[in-house]
């Protein structure tokens, strides 16, 4: 019996449709995440959960129960809302806010009860706001006021707990805190909470929905919907997505694109390896260069990425040296290329012919990639590499530093 | 509910009594304890003329803080009170009507009965698709209230003799208030503890419609109720005192200052500040001013009082 299941729903406001054949369930105890663009139908979904909206068609069952057979104050008592914000317009306490949590259960002739005031005080004690139970909603912080409202939520002791960008108006600490509150109650409580920051989503939901143009696009755990493809096709936007190093769950780098048609017409081949050259691959792939790699090693991160990218790439079994097959087809790369970028790579025997291959294109701009001032390539081939770098450098080889600052190099022509 | 709860209900019902006693006491003609027993008129004086009087007032102040605490409640703005969902240009409407066409007979019927067909009409307008936004609730009750008092004033242009006598109804006033009026008044007791079963509602209400969907009121619902409840008050008000302005306006807003905004506490603190407000201003005319219409000590009052909100408003 799943929590809450959505089938098959349209919504329409007049004559627009906002939601179209929506299908989805929440399992017992998990956070799924809603995201999306702006105007793919969000907010609408969590509102036709909660009611507030009518639908055209479909059904939305709570516990097997249809939404419609529960009258307003049972609905109440099974799902709870945790809006964006409220305006509330006269001087109430955070006492009196939560307390109205306790509204469905307290019958019209009757007043609250020892047990509402002992549920009250634990939410607050949830939500951590018990210390600003005797204060006016008028005097405490956003922070504090989106607290208080997940106490009323909590107060309304819900089987499901539905979220409209609860965080979304406040600064990332107190974001954090709000979704730690909220990733402590899952287990407990059903969560369905719509993000709009897709790494808060990424990291603190079990499951994610993407919903694009009024339909789900797709469901599943947070790695099989945020990839690099799906962001670019729903977002139209170029970002980077690697493992959280805490988490190994996606972190999503958006690749800020201004400099998109930079690039037109340039070709740049990139010599890396050790996953040294992944975000510039996706860098200058995203501004518009059109990019060559290698010789790099199969399973290599670069080569992943290079793949990735569909990025024509020479490519060597793993641990294996350069082959001459290999290296001719680099120097076909190496002559098509306007710009030759050498990233702060580990440089051994088995991948110093990269860098040999070099020396033979005296024209040819080169530029050093390093992240930063402190980045230093590793030379582990006894001072042979260290050689061959100066005398490139000899030549009019130039260090960059910064992703900006290669992008920057690059579009002025190059280069000299 | 704040602390002041267990002092200020008491102390108000204790306020009320007294005032009403002293309004009983007070008025042009002097009475006191011993000519009760001697003057032979001044039982009949305090029983059947001043009694009834200070009871209507009572009840109908309480009437109008009530259904303006109400509206307050329910649109959110503390601006709001009865006469802005036309309630009262209705019943002056109505009583005028009677007036100018019966020679002034039945004219509390016609008042209450215009006071809610005005607020229905006005409901019926702002209604869409069962739904009724309170910005459009407001604005329909302007419009309509506009065209009323259009109708209002083409009735007196052509009233003649009764001009007069319509003019004195519209300012409001509590002449020749007699039992029988006072019994008219009564069930106003009845709507005022209507609206104040919904009181939690109401405090739900007050955050936002969505809000209070999700807190498990039944919003449009609620509305209907409220709505009709206070147009049942305050047309019996209006019918019983013609249209007597600024109570339901400012007491809610002066008890909010004092109790809170719970209006579980706000309801029963206005209904009685009210009651107080109206029976002092009335005590005051029939004393003081030759029984000017009350309706005139109210404005005096309430509108200095209104303007300060207005710019405390402005300054917050």
């Amino acid at each position: 019996m799943k929590p809450i299941e959505i089938i098959d729903i349209d919504v329409s406001y007049g004559a627009k449709k906002i939601l179209e054949a929506i299908t989805f369930h929440a399992d017992a105890g998990e956070i799924l995440g809603v995201i999306g663009p702006n105007g793919s139908g969000k907010t609408t979904l969590l509102k036709a959960m909660s009611r507030v909206v009518a639908r055209d068609s479909g059904e939305i069952l709570l516990d097997s129960r249809n939404l419609d057979t529960l009258g307003h104050r049972e609905l109440a008592r099974q799902v709870a809302v945790v809006p964006q914000d409220i305006s509330i317009g006269f001087d109430y306490t955070v006492r009196d806010i939560v307390m109205m949590g306790r509204h469905p259960y307290i019958g019209r002739l009757a007043s609250e009860t020892l047990r509402d005031v002992e549920i009250c005080d634990r939410a607050m004690h949830l939500a951590n706001v018990a210390h600003l139970a005797g204060m006016s909603i008028h005097d405490i912080s956003g922070g504090e006021r989106q607290r208080v409202l997940i106490a009323r939520a909590l107060a309304q002791e819900p089987k499901i707990l539905l979220l409209d960008e609860a965080t979304s108006n406040l600064d990332v600490c107190h974001q954090v805190e709000i979704l730690n509150i909220i990733r402590d109650l899952a287990g407990k409580i059903t969560v369905v909470s719509v993000f709009h920051d897709l790494n808060l989503a990424a990291y603190y939901c079990d499951r994610l929905l993407l919903l694009k143009d009024r339909k789900v696009y797709a469901t599943g755990a947070p790695e099989e919907v945020l990839t690099y493809e799906k962001i670019r096709e729903i977002f139209g936007m170029e970002t980077l997505v690697k493992p959280h190093p805490l988490t190994g769950k996606p972190y999503i780098l958006p690749v800020y694109a201004h400099q998109a048609g930079v690039g037109t017409n340039l070709r740049v081949h990139v010599v890396c390896g050790g996953g040294t050259g992944s975000d510039i691959l996706h860098l200058l792939h995203a501004a518009g260069f059109t990019v060559t790699c290698g010789v790099l090693n199969v399973l290599d991160t670069d080569y992943e990425t290079a793949m990735h990218l569909g990025l024509p790439c020479v490519a060597e079994p793993p641990f294996h040296g350069i082959t001459p097959g290999s290296l001719s087809n680099l120097r076909e790369y190496l002559d098509d290329a306007d710009a030759i970028v050498v990233t702060a790579m580990p440089i051994g025997r088995g991948n110093l012919d990269n860098l040999r291959v070099l020396l033979d294109y005296p024209a040819k701009p080169v530029l050093f990639y390093a992240r930063d001032h402190s980045t230093r390539m590793e030379d582990y081939t006894g001072g042979e590499a260290g050689a061959v770098l100066t005398e490139l450098v000899a030549r009019g080889a130039l260090r960059v530093e910064g992703a900006e600052g290669l992008l920057a190099r690059l579009s002025r022509g190059g280069l000299r | 509910m704040r602390r002041t709860a267990f002092i200020t209900i008491p102390a108000l019902v204790c306020a009320l009594l007294a005032s009403m006693a002293c309004a009983a006491a007070l008025g042009p003609t002097g009475i006191s304890f011993g000519s009760l027993i001697s003057l032979p008129n001044a039982w009949t004086i305090i029983w059947d003329v001043r009694m009834p009087r200070v009871i209507a007032a009572a009840l109908v102040g309480c009437a109008l803080a009530v259904a303006g605490t109400a509206m307050q409640g329910l649109f959110r703005n503390p601006m709001a009170d009865p006469h802005i969902i036309g309630t009262s240009s209705g019943g002056a409407l109505g009583a005028t009507l009677a007036i100018v066409l019966f020679a002034g007979a039945g004219r509390p019927v016609f008042a209450f009965a215009g006071a809610m067909t005005a607020t229905f009409i006005v409901y019926f307008i702002a209604r869409r698709g069962g739904k009724i936004p309170v910005e459009t609730l407001l604005l329909s009750g302007v419009a309509l209230s506009t065209l009323l008092s259009a109708l209002l004033s083409f009735l007196m242009y052509t009233a003649g003799q009764s001009l007069h006598q319509i003019m004195f109804w519209l300012m409001g006033g509590l002449w020749n208030v007699s039992w029988d009026d006072v019994f008219v008044a009564l069930p106003i007791l009845v709507g005022c503890a209507g609206i104040y079963l919904f009181a939690r509602d109401v405090n739900i209400l007050s955050l936002s419609e969505e809000d209070a969907t999700h807190l498990g009121v039944n919003v449009e619902w609620l509305k209907r109720i409220l709505l009709a409840l206070s147009a049942f008050v305050a047309g019996i008000a209006v019918a019983v005192a013609g249209s007597i302005g600024f109570i339901g306006l400012i007491t809610p807003h002066v008890m909010r200052l004092i109790v809170g905004p719970d209006h579980r506490l706000l309801l029963p603190a206005a209904a009685l500040a009210g009651a107080i407000l109206l029976v002092w201003s009335d005590t005051l005319t029939r004393t003081f001013t030759n029984d000017m219409p009350v309706g005139i000590v109210t404005a005096c009052f309430g509108a200095p009082f209104f303007i300060y909100l207005l710019r405390s408003r402005m300054k917050a």
